[in-house]
């Protein structure tokens, strides 16, 4: 191995995530996309006037800081895997897997496509909410230094695992329906548009499995004052759990991650390809070629 | 072989063997691939020349047998392997958002001494359509920047995988200019895999036809043809109308003869060699005869 390659992985990595980038905010269809969440939340935010019961804290507030949460889960766990699925799909991983150090500038550049469309969304829903709704801001250097650390691990958290479920889900299609009904099963239980503390015990258990709700909760404890505590379940933010947790599921998907990626990547063959096309033609209702 | 070629070949295999599960693909292919020349792999489907040839790129694992391309068991490739080989194939549509500059001049980047994009663009025709997103090339115009984006690092080895499927007569023959260039004048080693007869006699030095998992044939497109169906066909018309067929090794002897039995011109004579295509049909027919069960 020269010289060359191995300086050249992170430099295309970094100027093919720049390029993709471009192309996002080029595409207004999935600009949109990213955009729907953050009205969502906004309206909904804008639209109740109550307190979270038991402190004088805006519901709204509570609101947008779930929102934010579930902006950092969808990107890593909806949108990942499905970036990942249809390129494979499409041949860019072979194409990649053919190229000296394509796929480590490949992995390169959705880490830095998929952190800077969480960062941005959760920057605009931040910044719109403050402006618009009145919504909540950091106080004090400790609470923005509390949303940085959340804001990486939570997306540390779902990151490899998205990429580990975008290494095994067959295609795009199918990809999209089996995320979408756990991904929504989780915002209503993660305690993202209610407190926790309103549903029941065994299911605010489950929950507390899953990234979801800590992100939530670390959020929340750098974004509302501290008289809200009292809605938590614990009575308190515990941050060392949130970071716990959130660290365990990084670690855990990347052990997952690495090695289902390697596989797919390595098991990318020209065939594979066509015969994955043959079969969403025949699952489309068209007549399979060949 | 003469003494100019290099010592080792671009691709050597012997005993090439591939097993599914209890499924024999390919049973002791081998193959010769020398600098320079372009090998057409014909074969009807599931003949095994996809699996061939995917080892061959090292995107499988092989069963059995022995394996170097460009001096190196294609399973242990690293990246300096890489970069010495191009691929093209057809079920690639990807990047779909890019530019065509754009993604030619971002592949660039993964090599040391690669094309330059304007000039590789000027090669395979797609100058006007450099601003073009990749989604609205036709399809002839994407294949050509596949090859493009196969050849953007100088492999001394391309893959191309039935590349002018679904192209029109006019694309066709621009592409096989494309890869004649190639060829002979940047001394490109090309393995080609096809279905068209016509575009393996134009573009390859050698053929080796692919069936039931061996390599039934291989040799210059002429001396397949004399080898399988060494008789050429004559054909003519009598006198009372009735037309006539002959199979015979010697043709200018028949029309001769039959030349020296007529009283005027022969009509409706016509002297049929045996082409490619005749000897590829032969090959699979015989293939059908020597199978005891019909291959799946």
């Amino acid at each position: 191995m020269k010289g060359p390659h191995m300086t050249g992985h992170p430099r295309a990595g970094l100027r093919r995530g720049l390029i993709e980038l471009g192309h996002l905010l080029h595409n207004p269809k999935e600009l949109a996309g990213h955009l729907s969440n953050v009205v969502i939340a906004l309206v909904i935010a804008g639209y109740i006037g109550d307190e979270v019961p038991g402190t004088r804290t805006p519901m709204s507030h509570l609101v947008l800081a779930g929102f934010a949460a579930y902006l950092l889960f969808q990107t890593g766990l909806v949108n990942l895997p499905q970036m990942l699925v249809t390129e494979r799909e499409e041949g860019a991983l072979l194409r990649l897997r053919a190229t000296p150090g394509g796929i480590p500038a490949y992995l390169i550049a959705k880490c830095l496509l998929i952190v800077a469309t969480a960062t941005g969304t959760l920057v605009l829903l931040l910044a719109a909410g403050a402006l618009l709704v009145d919504g909540p801001l950091p106080h004090g250097p400790g609470d923005w230094l509390t949303l940085l650390w959340v804001t990486a691990l939570g997306l540390l958290a779902v990151v490899p695992l998205g990429a580990a479920i975008g290494a095994v889900l067959p295609n795009p299609r199918e990809a999209l329906a089996l995320i979408m009904l756990p991904t929504m099963g989780l915002l209503v239980t993660s305690g993202i548009m209610f407190p926790i503390t309103s549903l029941p015990g065994p299911v605010q258990q489950v929950s507390a499995l899953f990234p979801l709700k800590w992100t939530a909760q670390g959020l929340r404890a750098a974004l509302l004052p501290d008289g809200a505590r009292a809605a938590e379940a614990a009575g308190s933010w515990e941050l060392p759990l949130v970071a716990g947790v959130l660290a365990a599921w990084a670690v855990a998907g990347f052990l997952l991650a690495v090695p289902l990626l390697r596989r797919a990547a390595r098991r990318e063959s020209g065939s594979r390809l066509s015969a994955r096309r043959r079969r969403a033609a025949a699952n489309g209702a068209v007549p399979a070629e060949g | 072989m003469t003494a100019r070629l290099p010592a080792e070949p671009v691709i050597r295999a012997r005993g090439l063997t591939m097993t599914y599960g209890a499924l024999d693909v390919l049973h002791g292919v081998d193959l010769d691939l020398h600098r320079g020349e372009v090998l057409a792999l014909l074969g009807p489907n599931g003949a095994g020349k996809t699996t061939t040839v995917e080892i061959l790129e090292g995107f499988r694992r092989r069963t059995a047998g022995d394996v170097r391309v460009l001096g190196t068991d294609p399973e242990r490739g690293g990246d300096a392997w890489r970069a010495r080989i191009g691929l093209v194939l057809q079920s690639w549509r990807d990047h779909r958002r890019w530019r065509v500059a754009e993604l030619l001049t971002h592949f660039a980047t993964y090599y040391a001494d690669a094309r330059d994009p304007a000039e590789l663009l000027d090669l395979v025709g797609l100058t006007e359509q450099a601003g073009r997103q990749v989604d609205r090339l036709s399809g002839g115009q994407r294949r050509r920047l596949d090859v493009a984006l196969g050849i953007v690092g100088r492999p001394e080895l391309l893959f191309l995988d039935e590349p002018t499927t679904g192209f029109d007569p006019e694309a066709r023959h621009e592409f096989h200019l494309l890869i004649e260039h190639l060829a002979t004048e940047e001394g490109v080693t090309v393995l080609l895999t096809t279905h068209d007869l016509a575009e393996a006699e134009r573009l390859a030095d050698r053929i080796a036809i692919l069936v039931g998992g061996r390599v039934r044939a291989h040799g210059t497109p002429a001396e397949l043809a004399r080898r399988a169906a060494a008789r050429a066909e004559v054909r003519w018309t009598a006198d009372d109308g009735t037309p006539h067929r002959r199979r015979t090794e010697d043709p200018s002897r028949l029309v001769w003869e039959l030349h020296r039995d007529a009283t005027g011109p022969i009509a409706g004579l016509e002297v049929r060699r045996p082409t490619l295509e005749d000897t590829y049909l032969h090959m699979l027919h015989r293939q059908d005869e020597d199978a005891e069960v019909p291959a799946g």
